[in-house]
């Protein structure tokens, strides 16, 4: 009964000149080398920051910046270590939809709260106060450079730093030390029970990396047509909005290319999002306040709906795999 | 339903044999499985109509005599309310009908001072809101989205066409269960102690007895909020009645049908319970995202929800008044495809509903639920965690069923997550 559905199934799904993507490939040349960057650019924001913590000077603001691009390149990669010990969570609190990071910062600060003078302590504190989002606030938010605690702000930064730095190691330990030969050994685990989980959970991450590009990083601040919301646009105070969304598109384009074989009509959608980010010219996507901006925007959020199409309808199919579920599930 | 399961696998045991019988045979037990389906769904949503209608008389009592054990009887009914209420929403995201309507009875969560007087710590109009402390108890007019409101009566067509999600702000919550819990229980104002909300009944006083202000427009508040779900319940239960439309729209493609119901299981389960309820609360330590935290009846809620989850899988669903709606399940489908996965299906369903129910007999004992949030709290975070890992791995073995099935070319395409994306913590 199992092996003659089997069959039917193969053969609705699977057309003969689908290949099996190289699992292996993706994860020494996509995803390793993408927290192989991240643990090294987290490891020297750490010392950037413990070199110098004052706001605003150069060589933490570039180290800043490095770090945060190499955790944009990995951020649709959430399985797995990432997941463990809510590293991602850690690294990477946002949307706030409840305004909880400057609460969190807020109250730390206000309280002198002894928490942040020890590294391990600090790793019981809300995500929502660590982790580059709340990195970012510390950094370029007027309200938070008006404190007076100088010194408290300072072991703050130099501790929150150190946080991002060990969350991005232990991550790529993980990946290093196990996780990895579990994908490449597909089909001889628990984890990964066939080749298919282990692709299945590659697509399910290419396919909720561009769902969160578009609805969440552009979405958002796009609000609705009557109501637009420029201040919802992610890490809008260092001028990263757009980066971020052509940095993600890069990540992903990676990803679907090893995943399709090489597919050029896919690849040509990604290179027509991609363009159409960077005309844009808006970094912060305040644009979206003005009715022609918005519609720019919503042009560039069509293409990327677009390529999620061509995922969903034509590149599942051809792996014989829909995407499995993932954390933009709820409502 | 054992009855029915060897009937199954008698059937799939000849259908080896004939390959053509197996086919007609594999459709009649899908059709049959969505029956059971959307059978329990009836029971469900028809239960929670007739606990609400039951809270209702409780509230209509409250606001014609208030009096302490009035506003307790009523507290207590929304408490039942919620028991059968809560084991639906496994319907919601296989089912865009049920998800299209569900915010309306439970959305959260809410910034409850767009409704009625809340404590100084809340704070202000926020970033994200502008409408949080509106009070629509105190303020018979308003301006809202630069309209001029006129809020002298407050009626559930205020609540539904006005306030619900006004400014486009889904925080602002006007009806529904929230909204009802806040009026009942008012703030939880203990932070990460124990005790929920502590609402005086004299909120519901008449004449100088009047606490918290305005109480003949709270009680004209509470009575449009009940009303209002008696009458949305009313109609999601006859949806899935006889040719209800949830129940025509299911039966019309048998793979679609299977696959709403493993949609629904694993949406539920990660993105929704797991994420958002869960594990953010626990991640923030922050008691105002206990899913219903007026009341702290958090850890029922939860436990509920995994139970839905559960009875849907395993197809049999006890009433509220002790009847049993059983037949072909989902489990008798994936035991014909594969019988180990589904003993692992079920298996890992258990472990979940042991560790949710760690987390109730806990809270029962004492340990509230905004307890175990709190930072540092190691035997609440472990409490939780566990919930949220048994919550994480059933929905690999949700993933597996999809693939057994044969469903997963249908499903998603239509899900509500490439439909209808929220964002991420919404």
């Amino acid at each position: 009964m199992r092996s003659w559905k089997a069959a039917i199934l193969i053969m609705i799904a699977m057309p003969a000149w689908a290949e099996t993507p190289d699992i292996a490939g993706i994860v020494d040349d996509h995803i390793l080398p993408g927290y192989q960057a991240l643990a090294a650019r987290t490891a020297g924001l750490a010392d950037a920051a413990q070199a110098d913590c004052t706001p605003g000077n150069a060589h933490l603001n570039t180290a800043y910046h490095a770090a945060f691009d190499a955790w944009i390149m990995v951020s649709h990669l959430r399985f797995g270590p990432s997941e463990q010990d809510d590293r991602a969570f850690a690294l990477a609190f946002w949307p706030d939809t409840r305004g909880a990071t400057p609460k969190t910062l807020a109250a730390l600060l206000r309280d002198q709260d002894p928490v942040v003078r020890s590294p391990e302590a600090f790793q019981t504190v809300s995500v929502a106060a660590r982790g580059f989002y709340a990195l970012e606030l510390l950094l370029y938010d007027p309200q938070f450079q008006q404190n007076e605690a100088v010194g408290y702000r300072c072991t703050l930064i130099t501790t929150l730093t150190q946080g991002i730095a060990a969350s991005a190691a232990a991550i790529l330990d993980d990946w290093e030390g196990g996780y990895a030969d579990l994908m490449r050994g597909a089909g001889s685990n628990d984890t990964y029970r066939s080749p298919d989980e282990a692709v299945r959970q590659m697509f399910t991450a290419l396919s909720s990396g561009l769902e969160f590009t578009a609805e969440t990083r552009l979405g958002r601040p796009m609000g609705t047509f009557d109501k637009p919301r420029p201040n919802r646009a992610e890490a809008r105070r260092s001028g990263r909005a757009l980066h971020h969304v052509t940095l993600s598109l890069t990540a992903t384009r990676d990803l679907a290319a090893a995943l399709s074989g090489g597919d050029t009509d896919l690849d040509a959608a990604f290179g027509r999002a991609i363009n159409r980010a960077t005309a844009l010219d808006d970094p912060v996507l305040a644009t979206v306040a003005t009715p022609e901006g918005r519609f720019r925007v919503e042009v560039l959020q069509q293409s990327i709906t677009d390529i999620r199409q061509q995922v969903a309808e034509d590149l599942g199919p051809r792996l014989g795999i829909a995407t499995g579920f993932n954390s933009l599930d709820g409502d | 339903m054992i009855i029915m399961k060897q009937f199954t696998l008698a059937i799939s045991a000849i259908a080896l044999g004939m390959g053509s019988v197996a086919s007609a045979q594999a459709e009649t037990d899908k059709a049959a499985v969505l029956d059971t389906y959307a059978n329990i769904a009836a029971a469900k949503y028809t239960d929670s109509l007739i606990t609400a209608q039951r809270l209702q008389s409780a509230v209509d009592a409250l606001i014609a005599e208030p009096s302490a054990e009035a506003l307790q009887a009523a507290k207590e009914a929304w408490l039942a309310a919620r028991v059968p209420y809560q084991q639906t929403e496994v319907y919601r995201f296989g089912n865009p009908i049920v998800d299209d309507w569900e915010g309306k009875v439970n959305a959260w969560p809410l910034d409850e001072g767009l409704i009625d007087y809340v404590d100084a710590s809340y704070g202000g109009p926020s970033d994200e809101n502008d409408l949080a402390v509106l009070n629509v108890v105190a303020n018979s007019a308003f301006t809202l989205s630069g309209a001029k409101v006129d809020a002298s009566q407050i009626t559930p067509a205020l609540l539904e066409d006005t306030l619900q999600e006004a400014d486009g702000i889904e925080a602002n919550v006007a009806t529904g269960y929230h909204a009802i819990e806040f009026l009942l229980w008012g703030q939880d104002l203990n932070g990460h102690g124990p005790g929920a909300g502590n609402r005086p009944w004299t909120d519901y006083a008449a004449a100088d007895a009047c606490t918290g202000g305005n109480c003949d427009r709270r009680a004209e508040y509470l009575k449009a909020a009940t009303d209002l779900l008696v009458t949305d319940l009313e109609w999601m239960a006859a949806q899935w009645a006889e040719d209800g439309a949830a129940r025509t729209e299911l039966a019309k493609d048998e793979d679609a049908g299977i696959s709403a119901i493993l949609t629904g299981m694993g949406s539920l389960s990660y993105g929704e319970q797991a994420g958002e309820r869960m594990r953010l609360g626990l991640m923030l330590n922050d008691p105002e995202e206990e899913h219903d935290c007026f009341s702290d009846n958090t850890h029922n809620s939860h436990f509920y929800d995994g139970m839905g989850i559960q009875n849907v899988y395993l197809g049999a669903y006890v009433r509220i008044d002790g009847s049993l709606i059983s037949g072909p399940s989902l489990s008798d489908l994936t035991v014909a495809a594969d019988p180990a996965l589904d003993a692992e299906m079920q298996d890992k369903l258990s472990t979940t509903m042991m560790a949710l129910g760690r987390i109730k007999t806990a809270a029962e004992a004492g340990f509230s639920y905004d307890q175990m949030l709190e930072r540092g709290n190691e035997a609440g975070e472990a409490l939780i965690m566990g919930g949220v890992d048994g919550l994480i791995d059933q929905t690999r073995s949700i993933e597996r069923v999809v693939a057994a099935l044969g469903v997963e070319s249908i499903s998603f395409e239509g899900s509500d997550s490439l439909d209808n994306p929220g964002a991420v913590f919404q």
